[in-house]
């Protein structure tokens, strides 16, 4: 097979084409330059886009929008950007419509809130998803699909609608009346999604082993579904003729091992390479070359030689950007409270590395620091190259602890804990003939849920709030604005549920538990979120939309930003590396302007960092880690 | 067949386990009406106003009640077209003697 066969229509039935894969890593370009290049083998085209930060518009160079809309200078292609928050509002508004009826003011504002939920947005867009899985009159239809993990759950939630529906209940996602109307429309996207002839699925990512270990990831829970992953596209490899030194040859060297390992491990039918380029992949000629080389086996054109012409007055001064001292301060305690510290952003961004990085500097000078870290991965270990267990254990470094969040453990621990509370419940009623058996494995069945896991997940992560001792407590992940607003969410339930005068005998201790977390979280003395990102358009809105959702829902302010993976001055002495820097800088300008907070500045290395002694080197080198290390330290 | 229906306050899922900490009602409610279901012969609804708001507007005494009072009246309990309860759950044991009540009763032509 080649990816020719795999996004060709097959037959007469409308072929349907999804690329997967996290932000950054160039979806938007392969889906433009698949569905342009299938225009121009005269197939009736649509593209569509779910990405809530779509930059559709910067590569066709014409406005796009939540309409379908033909794209200029190319036959037979048009798009549809939908955007998920619009989405998601319309919906709600669908629902809460009918209530205005019976309801006042107020308690429409409750139940507003309450549709305020990731569940309601993934419902939403899955079903702007499905409307266009009926488009017989195109020969393709190409989605550019959101981010991984939240396509899987898109793709899971169908199976257990309708699992849900034919218990006939309510479901989290939905009325069940109007649902009963979508069921055959769903299973029949099931049924189109699982048919390898009509579908296919593409992965697309950089050519790094955390990339592809995510994308292996993802392409298990596909399976599982039934859904088979087709064709796999590594993009932006360091092209040979511009890797003049052996910094960069040594990261080429590395990123091809890396391909290699793809093409001999991941089970698909096709893989493809791209390489980077020295500017961002926009306009036409761009989009074919792309187009070319994945699907016509061309060879890809590199325009080294131009890559000079770079805007001089535009750079921006990097040095002016870095803050240390606010930095310094932001990652150590004020007063004699601890300090709790979250670096957060979307995987592949570097954050393990990071969060490790900072602990170590920090425990350096004289803090007693803790760092969590709950990547699945256990990354964490690899960094620090000793053992690191569920429960907080110290490693060679002076003041320095490290845990790492069992998933599995902690949902065990979740589930036991949950059928305790509900076991004891019935024991304390006396005169009831309810069959408490039943009751239970009920309970069990419904604690498999993705909802659990989050929650199992979250009541860890609460629980080291409360590990004394420590003046520092560093995170390499972070709840987001959803998972904290679901804290929240059982106190306004209960708000609501209080209306009905109802006496209910809900444990209050949890919820004040989750209270004095939040509140510790917003307040900017004891807690520093900082959003991890690489200085690129998607990478940035992402960071930008997750920092927004953070304020809005939780009232958490960004504390810092931190810019990953700076290109060296010292190496990459060409046009294509000074265009690339160039092309950073621009964006840690406008990160600056977006986030209005001061910059960590990071840069890219040769190797990850490992073990202390290089961590320690590795802190040196970025902003306001160097600094707390020369601070007096009088706590203790 | 008897018919028992809930009418019950918006909320995102009935069965009371989501969130951080399970909600005794709701997990003691869906049990209790789990249990009902076997050992009775009813046909148990539960609709809440977020899911199911049409139910609420197209039954008159559930749309006037909630109207006059509020959802503070909310959950309702209408066992074949009869309130029996408003503004609480019935237990386990309670439902049980009102369904118990209702087959033992004759039969209105």
């Amino acid at each position: 097979m080649t990816p020719r066969d795999l996004v060709e229509p097959s037959g007469d039935d409308t072929e349907f084409v999804f690329f997967s894969g996290k932000g950054g890593v160039g979806k938007s370009t392969v889906s433009c330059a698949t569905a342009t290049w299938l225009a121009d083998n005269d197939y009736e085209t649509l593209l569509v886009t779910t990405d809530p930060a779509p930059n559709l518009s910067d590569i066709f160079d014409q406005g796009i929008g939540h309409e379908v809309t033909e794209i200029e200078g190319i036959q037979n292609l048009s798009a549809i950007e939908i955007d998920p928050d619009t989405a998601a509002e319309e919906y709600r508004q669908e629902t809460i419509e009918p209530m205005r009826q019976l309801l006042d003011d107020e308690e429409i504002q409750t139940v507003e809130e309450q549709l305020n939920s990731p569940c309601v947005e993934e419902i939403a867009a899955f079903d702007n998803f499905v409307d266009f899985m009926e488009s017989p009159e195109y020969d393709v239809v190409v989605f550019d699909t959101a981010p991984t993990g939240h396509t899987i759950r898109l793709m899971e939630l169908p199976t257990d609608w309708n699992a849900e529906l034919e218990k006939g209940g309510s479901t989290c996602i939905g009325p069940a009346a109007s649902m009963e109307d979508k069921k055959v429309q769903y299973e029949r996207a099931i049924d189109t999604l699982q048919d390898t002839e009509q579908t296919t699925f593409a992965f697309v990512g950089k050519p790094e082993d955390s990339s592809i270990d995510e994308i292996e990831r993802s392409a298990g829970d596909l399976a599982e579904l039934g859904i088979e992953s087709q064709l796999l596209i590594l993009n932006g490899y360091l092209p040979e003729s511009v890797c003049e030194d052996p910094f960069f040859a040594g990261k080429r060297e590395d990123e091809q091992a890396v391909i290699e390992r793809a093409h001999e491990e991941f089970d698909a039918d096709a893989t493809a390479t791209y390489p980077l380029q020295p500017g961002e992949i926009t306009g036409l000629d761009l989009l074919s070359d792309v187009a070319g080389v994945l699907y016509d086996g061309a060879e890809a054109t590199v325009d080294v030689g131009s890559a000079t012409d770079i805007e001089t007055d535009q750079s921006v001064d990097v040095e002016a950007l870095a803050d240390p001292a606010s930095i310094a301060d932001r990652v150590t305690p004020s007063d004699d409270e601890t300090r709790y510290l979250f670096f957060t952003g979307k995987g592949g961004v570097g954050k393990s590395t990071i969060a490790a990085t900072s602990a170590t500097k920090i425990a350096e000078a004289g803090y007693e620091t803790l760092v969590v870290t709950t990547d699945p991965a256990a990354h964490l270990e690899d960094i620090f190259g000793e053992p690191v267990g569920h429960d907080p254990t110290s490693v060679s470094q002076a003041n320095l602890d490290a845990a790492r969040i069992d998933q599995e453990k902690a949902l065990e621990e979740y589930r036991t804990q949950v059928l305790d509370h509900v076991t004891k419940m019935y024991e304390d009623k006396e005169d009831t003939e309810i069959d408490v058996d039943a009751a239970i494995a009920n309970v069990e069945e419904e604690l498999e849920s993705p909802c659990a896991e989050e929650m199992a997940a979250l009541e860890k992560f609460v629980s080291y709030f409360q590990e004394d001792g420590y003046d520092v407590v560093v995170f390499d992940t972070a709840p987001t604005g959803h998972t904290l607003r679901l804290l929240e969410l059982p106190s306004d339930w209960k708000g609501f549920m209080d209306l009905g005068s109802l006496t209910k005998g809900a444990a209050p201790a949890k919820g004040d538990q989750y209270d004095e977390v939040i509140e510790t979280m917003q307040d900017p003395e004891r807690s520093s979120f900082a959003f991890v990102m690489y200085p690129e358009y998607t990478p940035m809105m992402e960071a930008y939309r997750a920092a927004e959702d953070l304020n809005d829902q939780v009232g958490i302010e960004t504390a810092f930003v931190v810019a990953n993976y700076l290109l060296p001055e010292e190496y990459g002495d060409n046009a294509f590396f000074a265009n690339r820097r160039a092309q950073q800088e621009n964006y840690l300008g406008e990160i600056k302007d977006r986030f209005e907070t001061p910059m960590m500045l990071v840069p890219l290395r040769r190797d990850e960092p490992i073990g202390l002694e290089e961590l320690s080197a590795f802190g040196d080198e970025i902003t306001g880690l160097f600094e707390i290390s020369k601070e007096e330290v009088t706590i203790q | 067949m008897m018919e028992l229906t809930l009418y019950e306050e918006a909320m995102c899922c009935s069965t009371g386990v989501c969130g951080p900490d399970p909600d005794d009602e709701l997990v003691e409610v869906s049990a209790a009406l789990d249990q009902l279901e076997d050992e009775f012969d009813v046909e148990v609804s539960r609709a809440n106003m977020q899911h199911d708001i049409d139910q609420f507007l197209e039954t008159q005494q559930i749309a006037d009640l909630v109207d006059e009072h509020g959802t503070s009246i909310l959950p309702i309990l209408v066992l074949d077209d009869e309130v029996i309860a408003t503004s609480e759950y019935l237990s386990y044991d309670e439902l049980a003697a009102e369904l118990r009540e209702t087959q033992n009763a004759p039969q209105e032509a």
